[in-house]
């Protein structure tokens, strides 16, 4: 269990030191000048320099390599060239919205994915496995940002079932404390407040959500198919357990530990993936923050949204590898099964290679 | 073939089965009308190899393959398993007839506790927890499982073969049914195990006056634990008959060939006493 | 047929994993949902070559008076705010689509294929080096990192195919280290050893061949999610730029009209999804024709 850990733990500062590194390629890889582009396209000729200076772009590559470690390490992204306040101070303000668009999405995504997952492997080959496999096609199909595009026509615009944009009515407003809307409706006791912050959120999360939801359906559903087939079943039928009981407490137990890790994964995903979505309905958050620096050509900024996105998504994913130490008794204990669950997260981690969007 | 006369009336009796399954290419007739009955508390051995259709009848008594087609009567305790509810068929299931799979690799959940797994016969129940745990533990030690209490929250991979099978015999037996179906309980198990695991279900089923039905490829194994045997071949039942009478004067050359397939060294019969031709795959292991 | 339960055969258990990961198990024959797939994928392949010529109308010629025309007799699938045919904007950007989509996957396979084959025959150390760099590139998210590549080298198709294709080779490495260790250790390669095949010539006479019906059905899977990626980066303006007819860049440069004028946005992103759908399809279709453990069908 320990060296499970240990073995995570170390694969974590790995990647982080991946990240940092593709990050600091980023301001190496610039056509013409990073001071210029640094300091922001109208700067003087003296800022160009100052920024030369202090970003110790006249130093050689590997100085500046270890130089840019310090930094990130001490949380400095750099100044946006737009607000000119530091990157670090932005992104921290606007990423609790993103985090609640996530949290939202990703609680969608878990309840339609699972029963329609668990449905689809049991009635195989049946109406509502056909409905299950459709919604898996066409969710895996559909760019999200077209999705949101449109339902926004059409739900918000056409028909006004939901807002257009933003995160609560016009004029309304509540005590910013968490930078999260509805939690802040909550906190501040705004009943009506929340509700509306809801509404708000609930296009922009099952815009986010649709793409993965058509993944864990489709994984759920044949790791179920695997399940419900394997031996054990069959035993737990032959004690006289409930059809409830062997679907649930045997077959999807089993079919959730390769499920969690997808949905972990997906936490990070979903985070980038506000890059497509944030800014169609008009919400505050990394991802929107990211394309309005790439249309600024804030690079500084850009580069930080990437750090940050990225640094969630390896967090998230270790927490979700601890999670499997409780979903996966056999990650606890050495014993002889232990090589054939590290080639099963191998195997793992190649489908998601293949399904991210 | 004589119907053998069995003390009052038979605990499980098999009438004229018939099943099949729906293949592409129109039904495949896999049991072609058995009969076979068991007294209670009496231990018979049905014998065939792969594909003679003895697994599917005895899976038939629990009705576990949904895609089975079935004709004629399976009587447990007088009422026909075939024309139950499927409410009704689940509390026979464990409680009146439980069955002990080849595979015990494959045929415990690896992701629960033993304990969670041998206790779940009583709790679906309505046994209690504790009290629930308390048999548990005891059966746990009554087959041979060393520090039960402690073995109970761990998980299946903590196990060797032989004391995986002694787990699923303890779920088979834990709602004292009064027939117990053991499907190759053995096959999987190295030969020492083997012997092991067919004497603990021998004494419990003394102890309990318990009936079992023992699927098996090997008559090698057949001859210290039941008193009659069924041979089965292309879904019919081809010989019957008291396992000293078959084994001295086999009437059906289908016996006589199963019996040249056992290896005899010394002292037979008894125990199995080598390794036996593995006449299957059956006994693969994931 | 066996009447026990037989286990399935003892094949590989990581191939048959990386293969079934769309999960709808079917029969080898081919069906009208199939032909169908097979159908619309080759319209796209068509359209990718034939495209511009096929436009009825200039796809950038400006016509402000039909500015966000319905979809009518004259343009069936209506015109944009600046007055562009959208049929033939569609026709004409599936080129660029569908060969920056192709561009990616060529790129990444060839460097997953060095990497994945360098990794399964080079010694223990390599392998672990590149699988490492493999996992590190895993475990970032794609769309992120190659928005900020692609910010960093100045929007631009180009910067989003270079940027897309770097962050998109590690799976393939995984994958064709997996086929080509697996084919590595089969009876066959064994016997052209024995039979004295130098090293050079196994692998590319023996174990590459035989590894590539998988990256094929791969590659296909892959470019619907290549497709919607490429047409995101360029919704968010570091792909394509305006006035490109990339379906993509037809979407972002519509998105202000998709409330009053919803055929701007509609039908850009139709062709994207009926895409995307015909490529997962056919992969599918040669996933079950190319892999043998799945062919008879049935319940196991």
């Amino acid at each position: 269990m320990l060296s499970f850990i240990a073995q995570r733990l170390g694969m974590m500062v790995l990647v982080l030191a991946g990240l940092i590194t593709v990050t600091f390629l980023m301001t190496q890889v610039l056509p013409g000048d990073p001071a210029r582009a640094a300091a922001g396209r109208n700067a003087t000729a003296e800022q160009v320099e100052g920024a030369r200076e202090r970003l110790g772009l006249d130093r050689p590559v590997p100085e500046q390599y270890v130089s840019y470690l310090g930094r990130v390490a001490q949380g400095d992204l750099g100044t946006s060239v737009f607000t000119q306040r530091p990157v670090s101070d932005d992104i921290g303000r606007v990423l609790p919205s993103s985090v609640e668009l996530v949290g939202a999405a990703m609680l969608i995504n878990i309840a339609v994915a699972l029963p329609l997952g668990v449905v689809s492997a049991y009635r195989r080959g049946r109406a509502a496995d056909l409905a299950a496999r459709l919604v898996a096609l066409l969710g895996a199909a559909v760019p999200v940002f077209w999705l949101g595009l449109i339902l926004q026509a059409f739900l918000s615009a056409r028909w006004g079932l939901f807002p257009l944009t933003g995160h609560l009515g016009f004029g309304a407003s509540v005590p910013a404390v968490t930078g999260m809307t509805t939690v802040d409706a909550l906190l501040a006791g705004d009943l009506a407040a929340f509700g509306d912050a809801l509404h708000h959120l609930a296009l922009p999360a099952v815009t986010l959500a649709a793409s993965y939801i058509a993944v864990v359906t489709r994984t759920l559903r044949s790791t179920m198919i695997g399940a419900l087939d394997a031996d054990y079943i069959t035993l737990a039928r032959s004690t006289g357990a409930s059809e409830w009981r062997v679907v649930l407490s045997h077959g999807l137990r089993n079919a959730l530990v390769p499920t969690s890790t997808i949905l972990g994964m997906q936490l990070g995903w979903m985070l980038g993936s506000t890059v497509l979505v944030e800014s169609i309905f008009g919400r505050v958050g990394v991802g929107a923050y990211s394309v309005t620096a790439v249309l600024q050509n804030d690079l500084y900024a850009v580069i930080g949204a990437v750090l940050v996105i990225g640094v969630v998504f390896i967090l998230a994913n270790f927490v979700v590898d601890l999670l499997q130490l409780w979903l996966n008794p056999r990650l606890r204990r050495g014993g002889r099964r232990r090589r054939a669950g590290a080639d099963e997260s191998a195997v793992q981690a190649f489908d998601l290679a293949g399904e991210r969007t | 073939m004589s119907a053998h006369p069995t003390q009052g009336s038979p605990l499980l009796d098999i009438r004229g089965l018939t099943v099949s399954y729906p293949t592409p290419q129109g039904p495949a007739q896999v049991v072609r009308g058995v009969d076979l009955a068991v007294a209670p508390g009496e231990r018979v051995a049905l014998v065939g190899e792969s594909g003679s259709g003895k697994s599917v009848t005895a899976r038939s008594v629990l009705r576990l393959d949904p895609d089975a087609r079935t004709g004629g009567r399976i009587l447990l305790e007088g009422e026909d398993v075939l024309e139950m509810t499927p409410r009704e068929v689940r509390r026979v299931r464990g409680a009146r007839a439980g069955l002990v799979f080849q595979d015990p690799l494959a045929s415990l959940n690896p992701v629960k506790t033993v304990g969670w797994q041998i206790t779940q016969p009583l709790r679906i129940r309505g046994v209690g927890r504790r009290e629930a745990r308390r048999r548990a533990v005891d059966l746990l030690g009554r087959l041979g499982v060393a520090d039960p209490d402690r073995r109970f929250d761990d998980h299946p991979h903590q196990f060797s073969g032989g004391m995986r099978q002694r787990v699923v015999i303890a779920i088979a037996v834990i709602a004292e049914p009064r027939l117990l179906i053991a499907d190759e309980p053995t096959t999987a198990l190295d030969v020492r195990v083997q012997a092991q695991v067919l004497e603990l279900m021998e004494d419990l089923a003394r102890e309990r006056g318990m009936a079992v039905l023992l699927i098996t490829h090997d008559l090698g194994i057949v001859a210290g634990f039941a008193r009659r045997v069924a041979v089965m071949r292309h879904g019919l039942i081809v010989e019957e008959a008291d396992v000293d009478r078959l084994y001295a004067s086999p009437s059906h050359p289908y016996t006589r060939s199963l019996l040249d397939a056992v290896p005899r060294i010394g002292d037979a019969p008894g125990r199995r006493l080598g390794a036996p031709v593995p006449a299957t795959t059956e006994g693969e292991a994931l | 047929m066996s009447t026990t339960t037989t286990p399935a055969p003892a094949r590989s258990a990581g191939l048959r994993a990386l293969l079934s990961r769309t999960g709808g198990e079917r029969r080898g024959h081919t069906t009208v949902v199939d032909r169908i797939a097979l159908g619309t994928a080759g319209l796209m392949v068509l359209l990718a070559l034939a495209g511009p010529y096929l436009a009825p109308l200039d796809p950038y010629a400006v016509n402000l008076p039909a500015a966000l025309t319905p979809p009518g007799a004259e343009h069936w699938l209506g015109t944009d705010a600046n007055g562009r045919d959208i049929l033939s904007r569609i026709l004409a950007g599936g080129r660029t689509t569908l060969l920056a989509t192709v561009a990616v996957i060529a790129a990444a396979t060839v460097i997953g294929t060095v990497i994945g084959t360098a990794a399964a025959l080079g010694g223990r150390i390599v392998d672990e080096v590149l699988m490492r760099i493999c996992d590190v590139g895993l475990s970032l998210p794609a769309i992120v990192v190659a928005l900020g590549l692609a910010a960093a080298m100045g929007p631009s198709l180009q910067s989003a195919v270079i940027a897309l294709a770097a962050t998109w080779w590690p799976g393939y490495a995984r994958l064709v280290r997996t086929l080509v260790r697996e084919v590595r250790d089969a009876e066959f390669v064994e016997s052209a050893r024995v039979l004295g095949v130098s090293r050079t010539r196994l692998v590319l006479r023996h174990v590459l061949p035989n590894s590539l019906s998988a990256l094929y059905v791969q590659t296909t899977l892959d470019v619907s999610a290549v497709m919607l990626v490429i047409s995101g980066l360029s919704f968010v303006g570091v792909g394509a730029q305006v006035p490109a007819s990339e379906w993509g860049a037809m979407i972002a440069a519509s998105r202000d009209t998709a409330v009053t004028a919803w055929w701007t946005v509609l039908f850009p992103g139709l062709a994207i999804a009926i895409t995307a759908i015909a490529f997962n399809l056919v992969g599918d279709w040669l996933r079950v024709r190319t892999d043998p453990t799945l062919r008879t069908g049935g319940r196991r």
